[in-house]
């Protein structure tokens, strides 16, 4: 009964979102303040029904009830219990559910944290939260029905992927989801902007929080997911170019620039239209990417072809929402006013100049991306677009963008002086030619661009520094004033010294790993010894070993260094029992922010096994550059500004925001 | 029963959450020019605080101020402005529409596409209450023996009794699994030994490996009264081509057996085809029929299994003439798999599935069968 109920819960989800995709609209063209109530209270009911619809599917994965088909196909009984719960969204069904579980959670935040805003402005964008809502319920249910049953139910699961039998599953795609769809927020405040032709500084204010909630959540997805498949996979790589990734990548820069450009319209109330336009050009992005993941036609434009329902179904909501958008900012942004004025080198022109090399790269990886579906589809030629590609094209868009960051905090706003920063940088880029040349040596060998890009990262760290140092007036004031001013910096300033500070530290690892990192690949017997990165490896032999669902072969390697044993690694190979799938655990020693990784191959006639073993320095700093980008998006979401709206009527703080979502 | 009351209690809940707002009577709200005014006055004091941090030029900054004064300004002009158009406000009476809306959407929504979607006679099935009461599920018996075994892994009298059941299941590697373990845990038994060198020829499609040769013959050695084993090592004989001993052997069988055997007509066959005289028939020739089917019953598996195979393909030609049959489908579908060949089951999934579409209930009772057999239902359209 608890099934039926949960399905009964989505059925009732839908009738409710259509309700709320046109009675608060009505209310907020006619200003009947009955009608908008209904919008915050009706997002909360949704949130409610989802998540006990949510519930019972995550009950029925628990007890493994396989009359449920989608338990039948993605479960077994003998899984940890961990996954089991993570494999409800380990499958396409359910990863729909939860994708439909956060819209509507965003909008049930909208609705209670929003209590700041206009009446109307809020009801207006929970409308359009609740036509995406429709939209995705309508998909799950008519294609994707997670609460299809099975009569007679079968005895034994199908079991999950085994890939997928990682705690790697519990955290990634919800974070990711956070992120994706948190920019559908954003997304129905443009729309509602343009709706309602009301778009100014207070309107930035209110959707910055909500980008930078998103923005935060998707650099940790991404970064999560690129760890994930670096250790899961066995292949050593972080970034292999992948359209999935690139599908959560493009979200990403486009959000990344609609952070920057809606800091400028807050601020100056300049680049409106823009922003407006950036924000319907992220979630759009995030849409394209749900499509191409989802929709089947990245395995093969065929395996499409062959069962369109679903693929069909997405893009038809992708033009909707995607074409509906943009003819509704046709039709309506050119009646929203200007705002202030700023000279080329200024602030202003910095984060214009981001935003430019932001969007132009997006749309270099977009067509990456899209031009082998396209050319498939056209001629039937099959090629890859792969790391060359993106390497050459993205990586030079990227260097001035690097380049100019740390210029960009320390120019004044309406008119810079590009001399004084610079002259303020000097000392900043020396120290960084410097450390970027001592790191160089220390690792020794690969070409001299690598000191160039070190010096690169070290640039970005440093600088960032130096714009909080400059701003408190250090080395100009009394040490005490400069300190007392540098307490006194407002948060958002902290957080963007630290996402600039940790871009610089990604960088770093980036040219690192890339330069420096060794591979070696040999045939080795038991007691046989492998110098790797300065270490030395003893394989031990093999050994056999059960887990719940999987057998699995572990080898045993004894690192030394220097004739001192200092650690020691297992990496496996395993079999599912279920699935006859094969998988690698590779094993992974952790130096400082440097790793040695340790992959088994293929076992050889004469007993001997294949060893692929890398060493990866500095490749941590890729993660926690990532990681450090995060905790700036947090810190700049507690900056107490963000909270500014109409203090009379503001319940609790935005930082209390974050805490559901959690 | 109980499932409707919660469904309706639940529709009830919704709809009076969603109305509530309709029916109060509501203090008009004025739209919050407050708002931006908040907003305006907190970036006029970060003003100062960029001019003292040297992020604006004192000149940009009066520019800046002016701005921002201008907007203020806008905004209380807008504010009279709102002011004059108070926010409509009032009860029932202008919402007649809008609770009409509710009303009917939510109960009419809900039901149809939950009536089309969902099963609303099927309980949950939890795995554990069914396991806890199987009755004469094999399936779920096997699920249960299974787990029971993951966490005693010695247990050799479970193995013992699971793997002539995966073999009837036609699990030959896990009944081979299972043999092997309860070799391992109890010890070699004739019963055993045979059983796992029939599971091992049953796996090579009726061919006595050598694997299954040895089982066999450590069985005949433990007992030499185990006809099955003596046959499969005959039989493994007689594949190699070494006919003379193969006879001898079918020959031995034949005079060890007491008379009326089951296999005697078997064991007779074998020595004519290798060249013997038979041996008195100790069976009266007689019409064929139930005596026929135990003897079936008795048979060894690879015999047992040519003899259904017959019955099969007649089984199949009967259903290319007259397709409207269901039981027949689905006994063909069945017997392909029991007997290993999972693509002409498939073929004849979706042949029978073509007469009986997969939307109608005995389209639905073949798809059934098919996932309970663990067909690959690819490329079938549900």
């Amino acid at each position: 009964m608890i099934i039926e109920i949960g399905h009964y819960a989505l059925v009732l989800s839908l009738a409710t979102s259509l309700l709320l995709s046109v009675l608060p609209l009505i209310g907020a063209r006619r200003q009947d303040a009955a009608l908008m109530a209904l919008a915050p209270i009706g997002s909360v009911t949704l949130f409610g029904l989802v998540a006990l619809s949510f519930a019972a599917l995550t009950w029925a994965y628990a007890v493994s009830d396989f009359s449920v088909a989608n338990v039948w196909e993605n479960s077994h009984s003998l899984m940890p219990l961990v996954y089991k719960l993570s494999g409800v969204w380990g499958n396409h069904e359910g990863s729909m559910l939860l994708w439909l579980l956060i819209l509507v959670l965003f909008s049930a935040m909208v609705a209670v944290f929003g209590r700041n805003l206009p009446d109307s402005l809020r009801a207006t964008v929970l409308s359009v939260q609740a036509w995406i809502g429709t939209a995705f319920l309508l998909f799950i249910l008519l294609t994707s029905n997670p609460f299809v049953r099975l009569n007679p139910a079968p005895a034994e699961g199908q079991d999950l992927n085994p890939v997928l039998q990682d705690p790697g599953l519990a955290v990634h795609p919800p974070l990711l989801y956070l992120g994706y769809v948190g920019f559908s927020v954003c997304f129905s405040f443009a729309i509602a902007a343009l709706i309602e032709g009301r778009i100014d500084a207070a309107w930035a204010r209110w959707v910055r929080p909500w980008t930078l909630a998103a923005w935060t959540f998707l650099t940790a997805g991404i970064a999560m997911g690129s760890y994930w498949a670096y250790y899961e996979l066995g292949w050593g790589g972080w970034w292999f170019w992948d359209p999935v990734e690139n599908a959560s990548f493009m979200p990403w820069l486009a959000g990344t620039a609609l952070l920057h450009s809606a800091l400028v319209m807050e601020k100056r109330e300049a680049l409106k239209v823009w922003t407006v336009l950036l924000a319907i050009l992220t979630f759009s992005l995030s849409l394209l990417g749900t499509f191409l993941v989802r929709s089947g036609v990245l395995t093969s434009v065929h395996a499409f072809a062959t069962d369109p329902t679903r693929g069909t179904f997405i893009l038809a909501i992708l033009s909707f929402f995607v074409g509906g958008a943009f003819a509704l900012y046709a039709w309506r942004a050119p009646e929203l006013k200007s705002g202030g004025l700023f000279a080329p080198i200024s602030r202003e022109g910095a984060l214009v100049l981001n935003n430019l090399i932001l969007t132009v790269s997006t749309a270099t990886v977009l067509i990456g991306t899209l031009y082998p579906l396209v050319l498939e589809t056209l001629t039937g030629e099959k090629i890859s677009v792969g790391a060359p590609f993106f390497n050459l094209s993205f990586g030079l868009l990227m260097i001035p963008l690097l380049i100019a960051v740390p210029f960009g905090p320390l120019l004044a706003w309406k008119r810079g002086d590009l001399l004084g920063a610079l002259q303020r940088l000097y000392l900043v880029a020396g120290l960084s030619l410097v450390a970027g040349f001592v790191l160089f040596y220390l690792e020794h060998g690969g070409p001299v661009m690598a000191g160039l890009g070190l010096a690169l990262g070290f640039f970005l760290m440093l600088g960032a520094l130096a714009d909080l140092w400059f701003r408190s007036g250090f080395g100009k004031l009394a040490f005490s004033v400069a300190f007392a001013r540098f307490k006194g910096l407002p948060r958002s300033a902290f957080g963007t010294a630290l996402a600039h500070f940790g871009l610089g530290v990604t960088v770093l690892g980036i040219v690192a790993v890339t330069t420096f990192e060794t591979e070696t690949v040999v045939e080795m017997k038991q007691g046989q010894t492998v110098t790797v990165g300065g270490y030395s490896l003893v394989f031990d032999g093999l050994r056999e070993a059960v887990g719940p669902n999987f057998t699995e072969e572990r080898g045993h390697f004894t690192v030394s260094r220097a004739g001192v044993a200092v650690a020691d690694v297992w990496s496996s190979k395993r079999i599912y029992t279920a699935r006859r799938m094969p998988t690698t655990e590779a094993g992974i020693l952790t130096f400082g922010f440097s790793q040695l990784y340790v992959s088994l191959g293929d076992p050889m006639a004469d007993g001997g096994i294949v060893v692929r073993i890398w060493w990866k320095p500095w490749i941590l700093c890729i993660w926690g550059g990532a990681l450090v980008m995060m905790v700036g998006g947090f810190v700049s979401l507690s900056d107490r500004r963000l909270r500014v709206g109409a203090p009379s009527r503001r319940a609790k703080p935005v930082k209390a925001l974050m805490e559901p979502a959690e | 029963m109980v499932l409707w009351i919660v469904l309706a209690v639940l529709t009830a809940v919704v709809a009076a959450v969603l109305i509530a707002p309709l029916m109060k009577a509501r203090q008009p709200v004025l739209a919050g020019p407050e708002d931006g005014a908040a907003v305006y006055r907190d970036q006029l004091r970060e003003i100062d605080r960029d001019l003292s941090e040297g992020l604006i030029g004192a000149q940009e900054a009066d520019y800046a101020r002016a701005e921002i004064g201008r907007r203020l300004l806008a905004i209380a002009g807008k504010s009279d402005a709102t002011d004059a158009s108070v926010v409509k406000a009032g009860p029932g009476g202008r919402h007649r529409l809008a609770l009409s809306a509710i009303l009917l959407c939510l109960p009419a929504v809900g039901l149809c596409l939950y009536l089309m979607l969902g099963s609303p006679g099927l309980p949950d099935q939890p795995l554990e209450a069914r396991l806890a009461n199987p009755g004469n599920n094999i399936a779920l018996l096997i699920a249960k023996a299974e787990r029971h075994l993951a966490q005693n892994p010695n247990d050799g009298a479970g193995w013992d009794l699971l793997a002539p059941i995966y073999f009837r299941s036609q699990r030959l590697a896990d009944a081979e699994n299972a043999y092997r373990r309860a070799i391992a845990l109890l010890g070699e038994s004739p019963e055993r030994l045979a059983g796992l060198g029939e599971t091992l020829v049953a796996g090579r499609d009726g061919v006595v490996t050598a694997d299954a040769l040895a089982a066999f013959e450590r069985a005949v050695a433990l007992n030499r009264n185990n006809m099955r084993a003596r046959f499969y090592v005959a039989l493994g004989l007689e594949q190699a081509g070494r006919t003379p001993e193969a006879l001898k052997a079918f020959q031995a069988i034949a005079a060890d057996s007491p008379p009326g055997a089951a296999w005697t007509q078997l064991v007779a066959e074998h020595i004519a085809k290798n060249g013997g005289a038979p041996a008195a028939a100790t069976k009266a020739p007689g019409n064929p029929g139930a005596d026929d089917i135990a003897a079936a019953q008795q048979l060894s598996a690879t015999d047992r299994q040519q003899m259904i195979a017959g019955m099969v393909e007649s089984l199949a030609a009967r259903l290319k003439d007259d397709p409207n049959n269901i039981e027949g489908w689905l006994r063909l579908v069945r017997s392909y798999k029991v007997l290993g060949r999972d693509e002409s089951a498939g073929e004849a999934l979706k042949t029978g599935l073509k007469t009986f579409p997969p939307t109608g209930e005995e389209g639905r009772r073949l798809l059934a069968l098919a996932r309970e057999m663990g067909l690959s239902l690819e490329g079938i359209s549900q």
